[in-house]
C-alpha cells in the first residue's frame, strides 16, 4: 500500500483476500463514524485554506504591480535618468547592478574564506569560536547595520554617501549566508574524496581545488545567489550608506552617492508622493526587481539541475 | 594536513641554488601543501567575528551618553521627545543634551513584539496547513508550482511587500476586514482590543499581516523539508490502525517535526523583529503611543530608527544619534535572544543551523 | 521645496552639462543634517538653523531663494466653504483636546457653516520638517499656552491626539489626507494643485491681526512686506504671524543651507554659479508659479547674493 494514499484507509476499502478463493462471504468494515469523516474533511479544507492563504497574496502582490507597471511602462525607462520627480531609471539599475557586484566580490571573497577554512582546518574551540561569530552576525538587524554603516563609514571616516560604504554594509549583511551555504556544502563532500586524493599522493591544494570544490560549487553558487538576492532587494542599510544619485554611478569608491532601485520604490511610492510622475517610477522600479528575482530563482534552479545532471 | 609533498631536489640539497630560486620553490611548496589557503583562510574566517565585536562596540560605545542620561525610563516612558533643537543645551551627568529631552521607547517595543506576537501566529499554522497539503496532497508538478511561489514569496524584496500593503492591502484591510471583526466581536470586557475605531489601514493588524506574509515563506519551506522527511513506516502504522489523515497529522507527523518547526518559526521570528521597511510603510509611524486596539497606529524599533534618522542628526549636540543607538542596541538585543534560542532548537534536530529552505 | 528643486535640476542642466545635480525629497531635517554633516552640498529647508547649529558649525550658511508658505488641508466632502482657523483652535486640535469637527470652537470660528461630527483625524510629519517648524511656530506665536515654546523645532513630540497619523513628507502627507475621511492636515502650498486635485479643503488662517486669509501671492507679499525691513545679514528669520492686516499667518523663506568652505575652488564655483543663477533665472515666474512660491524681495535678494559670494573652495 503506497504511504500517499493513507486518506480512505478507514472508509469502505476493498477487504484483504480470504484464504479460499471466490468461496465465503465478504466481510464488512465497521462504517466510520460520520463525525470523524467530518473532522477529516474539514481539516483538509483548512489546510487547503492554508495554501491559498499563502498563493493568493503572493498572486495579488504581482499583479498588483504589474498592472500598475505595465501600462505605463515605456523601454526608455531603462534608458534615461531619473530626473526629480519623474524621468527614468537608468541610474538605479546600473547602481543596484554595481551594489551588487560589489557585494559578490567582497562577501564572496570572505565567505568562501571563511567557509573553507571552518569546513576544512579548524577544529574544535576554534571552530565554534569562529562559526559562532558569523551566525550571530546574522541575526542583526539591518537597520541596525546601517545605523554603524552610517556612523563609522560616512561619517567617522568621511566617505560622505558612498558605493563603499553602501557594499560593506550589505556585504555584513549577505557574509552569513554565503558562509553557511560554502560551509554546509563542504561538509557534504564524502570524505572518500579527500581521502582518495592522498591516498594517490596528491598535493593538498590540489585536491581542495579540483575535486572538493568543484563537488561543493552548486552549494556555494546556490549562497553566492541569496548574496546577490539580499544585495538587490534590501533598502534600509543601503539608505544611510549609499545615499541617492539622479546620474549614472562612476567607479568612484567614495565622495560619490550611488542611487539603487529600491530607493525609488520606497521614495517615490504612492503613499510617500502624490505626484502621478513619481508613482510610475515607483512601480517601474518594483517591476524591474521582480524580474530580478525571478531571473535570480531561475538561475538558481538551473544550478541544482545541471549539478543533478552531473552527479548521475 | 597532509605532510608536505616531497619537491624534486638535485643531489646537493638544493643548496646551490640563488635565493630567489630558493623562495620561489619554497612558496610553491607550502601552495601545493594547502598552507597559503589555509593561511588565506584563517584570515578571512576571522573577519565576520571582528565585524561582530566592531559592530557591537561601536553601538555601546555610541549609546552609552544616552544610557547614561535615559535610565530606566527609556524602557517605561511613552513619548519619544527629541527635545527643543532650537533650545540652549543643557547638560545632565555632564552630557550635553537639548532641552525638554524625554526619550521614552515603550511604544516602540511593545510595537515590535505585538507585531511579530501576530505575524507567528498566523504564519506558523498557515505554513503547516500549506505544507501538509503540498507534500501529501498535491501532484508532483503542482507541488514544484507552489514550490516557485514560496521562493518567489521568500525573494520579493520587502519594500515592494510594503509598497502593495500600502496602496491595496492598507486599504482593503481599513475598508472590509478590520470592519468585519470590530462589529462581529462578541461585546465581552478581554476583547475590547478587537472594537473600536478601525483605523485608516496604516496600523497593528496590517503590520502584523505583512509581517506574516514575509514570514511563511521560512516557515512553509522548512515545514515542507521537513513532512517529506517522516519516515514511511509510523505513517503506515497509523493508517493500518484506521486513523484519519487528520488523526496521523496530530499524532504522528507533526510531533515527528515538532522541534524543526519550532526552530524554523523561531527564526522566522527573528526575521519579523528586524524587518524594517515593509513595517515602516503601513504601521502609521506613532511614536507617542501603544496602540489602543488592533487596528490603531504604532511603530516598532526599526520603523522608528529607518524614519527619525536623518532627522537626529540636526541635534547638534549628538545626543539623538546616541539614543538611536540605544534603540538600536536594544533592538539587537532581542532580536540576538530569538537567534540563539532559534540555532539551539534546530540544530537538536537537523544538522542545518540557518535553514535555507527556499526549496533549492 | 523638492518640486522646485526638480524643475531648477532640469532647466539647469540644459544649458551647464558638467554639473551634476541630485535631489532627494527628504525633510528639511535631513537637508539642515545632511550639509552640516558635509555628505551633501546643498541641503534644502524651510527651516532655518537652530543657534546651537550655528555655534557648532561656524561656516554654515543658511540662503533663502525664495518664498514659500504652509497651508492647512482637510478631508470634509460635504464641506464647500474654506474653513478658518486660528492657533488657538489648531493648537487645541493637534493637542486632542478638539476631537470632532462640530466642535463649538470651530462653530465660533464658522458661523453659517454646516460642519459634521466626523472625527478628527490629525496628520503630522513623521520625518524631521521644515513645515512642521513653521506650523508650530505659527501655533506657539498665537497661542503659547496650548503650544508652549519648547514644542517647537523640526521634530516635535506629538501630544497624543486619537487617532493621529505621522506621514513621510509632504507627499504623504497629501496622499493620507486624501485617503482619510476628517484629517486635517498641514502641507506646503508647493502641493496646491495636488490637494486641489484630491478635493481637500483649504483654510484660512487667522494673522495676528485677527483677520482671515488664504495663501494666496497678494496675502503672502502683504505678510513679506512686513518683515523684509528687518532681515538680518546671516538671514535667520521667522516669518510666522504677521500683524500685517490683510498677511498670510505661515509664510516661510525657502533656505538652502550650504558650507562656506567648500572642498575645492571647483565645487565652490559651480555651487554659486547654480545659486546665482536660481536668484535670477529660477526667479522667476515659469517656475515659481507652478508651486506658488513667490520671488525673494529686492533688499533680501541683495543680502543672499551677499551670503553666496562669501562661499569658497
Amino acid at each position: 500500500m503506497s504511504g500517499q494514499s493513507s486518506a480512505s484507509a478507514a472508509s469502505s476499502a476493498s477487504p484483504p483476500g480470504s484464504g479460499s478463493a471466490g468461496a465465503g462471504d465478504t466481510f464488512q468494515w465497521p462504517a466510520v463514524p460520520v463525525r470523524r469523516r467530518i473532522v477529516n474533511a474539514g481539516f483538509w479544507i483548512a489546510c487547503f485554506a492554508c495554501l491559498a492563504a499563502i498563493v493568493i497574496p503572493a498572486l495579488w502582490l504581482a499583479i498588483g504591480i504589474i498592472v500598475r507597471a505595465v501600462p505605463n511602462f515605456q523601454w526608455s525607462v531603462l534608458t534615461t535618468d531619473t530626473t526629480g520627480l519623474g524621468g527614468g531609471l537608468e541610474n538605479a539599475i546600473l547602481g543596484t547592478l554595481l551594489i551588487a557586484a560589489g557585494v559578490l566580490v567582497v562577501a564572496g571573497t570572505i565567505s568562501l574564506l571563511t567557509g573553507l577554512y571552518l569546513a576544512e582546518f579548524a577544529t574544535g574551540r576554534h571552530k565554534s569560536v569562529l562559526r559562532g561569530g558569523y551566525e550571530v552576525l546574522s541575526g542583526i538587524p539591518s537597520i541596525v547595520l546601517g545605523y554603524v554603516g552610517l556612523v563609522t563609514l560616512v561619517l567617522g571616516l568621511h566617505w560622505q554617501f558612498s558605493l563603499m560604504a553602501g557594499v560593506l554594509t550589505l556585504s555584513v549583511l549577505a557574509i552569513p549566508y554565503i558562509t553557511k551555504a560554502t560551509e554546509s556544502s563542504l561538509a557534504q563532500v564524502p570524505s572518500s574524496y579527500r581521502e582518495g586524493a592522498e591516498a594517490l599522493g596528491l598535493p593538498a591544494s590540489w585536491a581542495l581545488r579540483k575535486i572538493v570544490l568543484k563537488s561543493a560549487l552548486p552549494g556555494i553558487v546556490t549562497g553566492l545567489l541569496i548574496a546577490l538576492a539580499i544585495a538587490v532587494g534590501e533598502t534600509a542599510p543601503l539608505l544611510y550608506t549609499a545615499g541617492t544619485s539622479d546620474a549614472n554611478p562612476t567607479l568612484a569608491l567614495t565622495h560619490a552617492p550611488v542611487g539603487y532601485l529600491t530607493y525609488f520604490v520606497y521614495a517615490f511610492a504612492p503613499t510617500n508622493q502624490p505626484f502621478k510622475s513619481a508613482n510610475i517610477v515607483s512601480y517601474d522600479a518594483a517591476l524591474i526587481l521582480l524580474v530580478m528575482v525571478l531571473l535570480i530563482i531561475i538561475a538558481g534552479r538551473v544550478v541544482i539541475s545541471i549539478s543533478r545532471r552531473n552527479a548521475e | 594536513m597532509s605532510a608536505a609533498a616531497p619537491d624534486v631536489v638535485g643531489p646537493d640539497g638544493g643548496a646551490g641554488l640563488p635565493l630567489s630560486r630558493r623562495l620561489g620553490r619554497a612558496l610553491r611548496a607550502r601552495v601545493r601543501n594547502g598552507d597559503l589557503i589555509r593561511w588565506l583562510g584563517r584570515a578571512g574566517a576571522v573577519i565576520p567575528t571582528l565585524a561582530l565585536a566592531f559592530i557591537l562596540g561601536t553601538l555601546i560605545v555610541k549609546a552609552w551618553p544616552a544610557i547614561r542620561v535615559n535610565g530606566w525610563h527609556f524602557f517605561t516612558g511613552s513619548a519619544f521627545n527629541e527635545g527643543s533643537f532650537y533650545g540652549a543645551t543643557v547638560k545632565t551627568n555632564g552630557i550635553a543634551h537639548p532641552p525638554g529631552v524625554s526619550y521614552g521607547a515603550l511604544p516602540e517595543i511593545v510595537g515590535t513584539l505585538e507585531t511579530s506576537a501576530i505575524a507567528l501566529l498566523i504564519a506558523v499554522p498557515v505554513s503547516i496547513g500549506a505544507a501538509l497539503v503540498i507534500v501529501e496532497r498535491l501532484p508532483r508538478r503542482l507541488a514544484v508550482v507552489v514550490g516557485m511561489f514560496l521562493e518567489m514569496l521568500a525573494g520579493i524584496p520587502s519594500v515592494i511587500i510594503g509598497l502593495w500593503g500600502g496602496f491595496t492591502f492598507g486599504p482593503f484591510i481599513a475598508n472590509h476586514i478590520a470592519p468585519f471583526i470590530a462589529s462581529h466581536v462578541p461585546n465581552v470586557p478581554g476583547l475590547d482590543f478587537l472594537r473600536g475605531p478601525t483605523g485608516s489601514g496604516q496600523g497593528l493588524l496590517t503590520s502584523g499581516l505583512i509581517l506574516a506574509i514575509m514570514i511563511i515563506p521560512i516557515i512553509a519551506a522548512t515545514a515542507r523539508d521537513l513532512i517529506r522527511q517522516v519516515p514511511l513506516l509510523p505513517r503506515e502504522g497509523a493508517v493500518a490502525l484506521g486513523m484519519s489523515d487528520w488523526e496521523c497529522a496530530r499524532r504522528v507527523t507533526l510531533p515527528w517535526v515538532g522541534s524543526g518547526i519550532v526552530g524554523a518559526s523561531v527564526l522566522g521570528l527573528g526575521r519579523a523583529l528586524g524587518e524594517t521597511i515593509a513595517v515602516a510603510m503601513v504601521c502609521g509611524i506613532n511614536l507617542t503611543t501603544v496602540a489602543t486596539n488592533l487596528y490603531g497606529a504604532m511603530t516598532t524599533i526599526a520603523a522608528t530608527i529607518v524614519t527619525q534618522l536623518d532627522g537626529a542628526f540636526q541635534d547638534a549636540t549628538g545626543f539623538a544619534l546616541s539614543s538611536f543607538a540605544e534603540l538600536g542596541l536594544v533592538l539587537m538585543v532581542i532580536t540576538l535572544l530569538v537567534n540563539v534560542a532559534a540555532r539551539l532548537l534546530v540544530r537538536r534536530v537537523s544538522g542545518t543551523a540557518l535553514p535555507v529552505g527556499r526549496g533549492l | 521645496m523638492f518640486p522646485l528643486f526638480g524643475a531648477w535640476q532640469t532647466a539647469y542642466n540644459k544649458t551647464v552639462t558638467n554639473v551634476n545635480i541630485t535631489t532627494a525629497g527628504t525633510g528639511s531635517g535631513t537637508g539642515i543634517a545632511d550639509a552640516a554633516a558635509g555628505v551633501v552640498t546643498m541641503g534644502g529647508s524651510d527651516a532655518y538653523l537652530s543657534s546651537a547649529e550655528m555655534a557648532q558649525n561656524h561656516n554654515l550658511l543658511n540662503i533663502p531663494l525664495a518664498v514659500s508658505a504652509a497651508m492647512i488641508s482637510y478631508n470634509l466632502p460635504g464641506v464647500k466653504a474654506n474653513l478658518k482657523f486660528n492657533g488657538t483652535v489648531l493648537a487645541k486640535i493637534y493637542s486632542g483636546k478638539i476631537t470632532t469637527w462640530n466642535d463649538p470652537a470651530i462653530k465660533a470660528l464658522n458661523p453659517g457653516v454646516a460642519l459634521p461630527s466626523t472625527k478628527i483625524v490629525t496628520l503630522h510629519r513623521s520625518d524631521s520638517s521644515g513645515t512642521t517648524f513653521i506650523f508650530v511656530s505659527y501655533l506657539s506665536a498665537q497661542d503659547p499656552t496650548d503650544w508652549p515654546v519648547g514644542q517647537v523645532g523640526t521634530t516635535v513630540s506629538w501630544p497624543s491626539a486619537p487617532g493621529a497619523l505621522a506621514e513621510l513628507g509632504n507627499g504623504g502627507m497629501v496622499s493620507g489626507c486624501a485617503a482619510t475621511k476628517g484629517c486635517i492636515a498641514y502641507i506646503g502650498t508647493s502641493y496646491l494643485t495636488q490637494t486641489t486635485a484630491a478635493h481637500l479643503g483649504e483654510g484660512e488662517l487667522a494673522n495676528k491681526a485677527g483677520k482671515f486669509e488664504l495663501p494666496t501671492p497678494a496675502s503672502i507679499q502683504a505678510a513679506l512686506a512686513s518683515f523684509s525691513g528687518s532681515t538680518p545679514a546671516n538671514e535667520t528669520q521667522s516669518l510666522i504671524n504677521t500683524s500685517a492686516p490683510t498677511g498670510y499667518g505661515i509664510i516661510n523663506y525657502e533656505y538652502v543651507i550650504v558650507n562656506k568652505k567648500q572642498s575645492s575652488a571647483a565645487v565652490a564655483s559651480a555651487l554659486k554659479a547654480f545659486l546665482n543663477w536660481t536668484l535670477t533665472t529660477g526667479s522667476t515666474a515659469t517656475f515659481l508659479a507652478p508651486v506658488n512660491f513667490q520671488p525673494l524681495p529686492a533688499s533680501v535678494k541683495a543680502l543672499s547674493q551677499t551670503q553666496i559670494s562669501s562661499i569658497s573652495g
